[in-house]
């Protein structure tokens, strides 16, 4: 079960503590902001309210005691700010200055005058009640007036604060809103601040198994991060030399066995031709001992060329090749006409860049490994996939008759020394172990991909697709590399391919004039006569 | 009799692939180090150096350079190195062909059949070619550039003549190395690139801008008939 920590990231989980933080501070802050506020206010208006009241009770004192004009001019006459009201009450009838209420006098108590502020009142104590004046708030006051036997109250909305205090409460909210959404900002901001070293560290060590063993972190960025890149830089280099000191091994190992092997090779040569005067066992175990050199020396070969790859040495000699053109060649020269090369329509004069070498070695050993297991590939197709100019992918492909791949073993086979389940089916194993590991290195060091497949009608299909070049410019008639001016091409080489277009064959049409590859196609040692 | 100078310190390979070269009728001289080996081409003048590169003292490449001072004896350099950079020095320092170790024991008779064969080729064909003020006379083994005789080993010299014959013709890396190195379709195409920029240097008025051997993208090289 996931757990929390998992669910969230870390950067959504400290951005979520800084917003709460920050609204739970400002919720605070707000709070406190808008009590002390509203206690402050109300005090004021109250305080005034009662000074106001007081100041029109003795008006109202005076008025009534020189017995001047009709109670409810007088209080009318009071000048009351806005919602305002004026009542007094006098032997149980009540006299308003309010037009609502009509100047009185009544018998009935007016709205926003409880009865408990009236006995307070009456018992001649001057007395404020807040109280709810159709739904409004409002405060009353009330002062006795003893002398004249009647009590006096003035009732004040308080509505225009309750709107200030409304406003303010709407302004706080929003702060307290804008502070959150803040706090969370600056949580992100510092989670990713705090999380940029991690991320580096991920990054980097991606780029360190994807090969790139130089990589390192940067230094600096405060102590504790320092710290980290410095033990974390440690370690890779640590890795990287023993990485390295693994390839240089068997680099070395490779090496220090080629002047041996040059040594042992020369002196089975002389003894084979020396071999009429050798007795049959002799014979027999020179042309063991010979055939046995022979793979070792191509596993030597194989070895080193590995062992450039394991140490990130293996440089490309790239050029731009004609593919269709190199694997008809390539593939004529090898097999001698052999095996048919169908090149689709789509992919005459399709340019990769490559490394010659190493793309024939590709197919070499793609041809080989048919031979050895499949008795012989039984076609080469060349293929364009993808969209047109330089998005495609160029595709070769080499099918054989034989048992096929199973689909456990089509990962393994490119594994390095991988013996399958057909392994010494086929009498003695003459291969290097190493010549389909090679070709997806080779292929990879391409930028490309190759797999296994089966073949429709049995057997297997190794797909080699690799990226396609932008088009090559003068590529007319004249530029076209020159026919054969004697006769060195073995007749098979041009004739097998089956390209449809005719100026294929015009193009270098591939020769053996030598009956021995150069050595660098370490398996020709092995490769069955054709 | 076609005569070797083997310049290889290791005791072992010096003696089997004397061996070697001895059962195909060549006669052999052997040397242990670079020093030895100049001493031994001055006074017998072997018509082929076989040349280890990696030698105590005088490296290989040095004594190709020293040999190449005064002379356009055929060099094939043995680097026990492929696919670094040896090869190409080897060849820059002006070598005509290469192996390497493990040396394949019927690759060494190989390649100096084709170097032999390289020199009575361009001894026994061809009339005097003139392209612009480029004469090339490969029966004598001689090419003149404005009147004056320019110097080109015999691979450089059949090269020429390979370009020359097909003038405006495109010849790939593959064909040329069939045709003047004798390699099958397998050989490595930076022997090509390699002799094209020597000859260059020789022929070319401007040899960063080749106006004579040029490069066609992709494709090889061809030789611009003059207009």
């Amino acid at each position: 079960m996931k757990n929390g920590a998992q669910r969230f990231g870390l950067r959504a989980r400290v951005s979520a503590a800084f917003a709460v933080g920050a609204a739970l501070l400002s919720a605070a802050l707000a709070v406190v902001t808008f009590v002390l506020v509203d206690h402050y206010l109300l005090a004021r208006q109250l305080q005034s309210a009662a000074h106001e009241t007081f100041a029109d009770a003795r008006v109202v004192h005076r008025d009534l005691l020189q017995g001047g004009p009709v109670l409810g001019e007088v209080l009318s006459s009071l000048t009351a700010p806005e919602g305002t009201s004026a009542y007094l009450y006098q032997d149980g009838v009540w006299y308003s200055g309010a037009l609502a209420f009509g100047y009185g006098p009544h018998i009935s108590r007016p709205q926003g005058v409880p009865r408990a502020l009236v006995k307070l009142v009456e018992a001649g104590q001057p007395a404020r009640q807040r109280v709810m004046v159709q739904d409004r708030p409002a405060v009353t006051v009330g002062v006795p007036l003893n002398s004249v036997h009647a009590d006096f109250f003035e009732v004040y909305s308080l509505e225009q604060l309750s709107r200030t205090l409304e406003l303010l409460g709407w302004v706080l909210l929003g702060c307290a809103a804008a502070t959150s959404a803040g706090g969370l900002v600056l949580g992100r901001w510092a989670s990713g601040r705090l999380v940029r070293p991690l991320k580096d560290v991920a990054d980097v060590a991606a780029a360190i198994a994807g090969g790139q063993l130089e990589r390192r972190l940067p230094s600096g960025g405060g102590r504790e991060l320092a710290l980290l890149s410095a033990s974390f830089n440690e370690m890779v280099g640590a890795l990287e030399e023993r990485i390295k000191r693994d390839a240089r091994f068997a680099s070395d190992v490779s090496h220090e066995l080629r002047s041996p092997l040059t040594t042992i090779q020369a002196g089975i040569e002389v003894l084979q031709s020396t071999e009429a005067g050798l007795p049959a066992d002799g014979r027999r175990a020179l042309g063991l001992l010979a055939a046995e050199v022979a793979r070792f020396s191509a596993m030597v070969q194989d070895l080193l060329e590995m062992s450039r790859y394991d140490a990130g040495a293996a440089s490309l000699d790239l050029e731009e090749l004609a593919l269709d053109e190199l694997v008809s060649s390539t593939v004529a020269a090898y097999t001698a006409g052999a095996v048919p090369v169908l090149v689709a329509p789509g992919a005459r004069g399709l340019w990769v860049q490559a490394d010659r070498r190493r793309l024939q070695r590709v197919l070499v050993n793609l041809l080989d490994n048919a031979s050895a297991h499949a008795g012989g590939a039984v076609a080469v197709r060349v293929d364009r996939i993808g969209g047109p100019g330089a998005t495609g992918e160029a595709e070769v492909v080499v099918e054989d008759a034989g048992p096929g791949v199973a689909p456990s073993e089509r990962a393994a086979i490119f594994e390095r020394f991988y013996r399958g389940a057909a392994a010494g089916r086929r009498g003695a194993n003459t291969g290097t172990g190493l010549g389909l590991s090679l070709v997806a290195e080779h292929v990879k060091a391409h930028g490309g991909t190759v797999e296994v497949a089966d073949r429709p009608g049995g057997g297997a299909r190794f797909v080699v697709r690799l990226p396609i070049s932008p088009p090559a410019p003068s590529r007319d008639a004249r530029n076209r590399p020159a026919p054969p001016q004697r006769t060195p091409a073995t007749p098979a080489a041009a004739g097998s391919t089956l390209s449809t277009t005719p100026d294929q064959a015009v193009k270098g049409a591939p020769a053996l004039t030598s009956p021995h590859p150069l050595q660098d196609s370490a398996l020709t040692g092995n490769r069955p006569p054709p | 009799m076609t005569s070797v100078l083997l310049i290889e310190d290791d005791a072992h390979i010096r003696a089997s692939l004397g061996m070697l070269l001895r059962r195909d009728g060549y006669r052999v001289s052997e040397a242990a180090s670079g020093e030895e080996g100049l001493d031994t081409f001055a006074s017998e003048s072997p018509d082929i150096v076989l040349v280890d590169l990696l030698l105590p003292g005088m490296d290989g490449f040095e004594v190709t350079r020293e040999l190449r001072r005064s002379s356009n004896v055929p060099v094939i350099v043995v680097s026990a190195r492929t696919g670094t950079d040896d090869i190409v020095l080897g060849l820059e320092a002006g070598a005509d062909d290469y192996l390497t170790k493990p040396v394949m024991p019927h690759e060494l008779p190989a390649r100096i059949r084709a170097l032999v064969r390289r020199a009575q080729l361009s001894a026994e064909r061809g009339t005097t070619l003139c392209l612009g003020d480029l004469e090339i006379q490969p029966q004598a083994g001689l090419v003149k550039k404005a009147g004056t005789p320019v110097s080109l080993t015999r691979t450089e010299l059949r090269l020429l003549c390979e370009l020359a014959s097909q003038p405006g013709w495109v010849l790939s890396r593959p064909q040329l190395l069939e045709r003047v190195w004798g390699y099958d379709y397998f050989g490595d195409t930076r022997l090509v690139d390699v002799h094209i920029g020597r000859l260059r240097s020789k022929v070319e008025e401007d040899p960063s801008n080749p106006e004579v051997i040029v490069t066609v993208r992709g494709i090889g090289y061809k030789l611009v008939p003059p207009p």
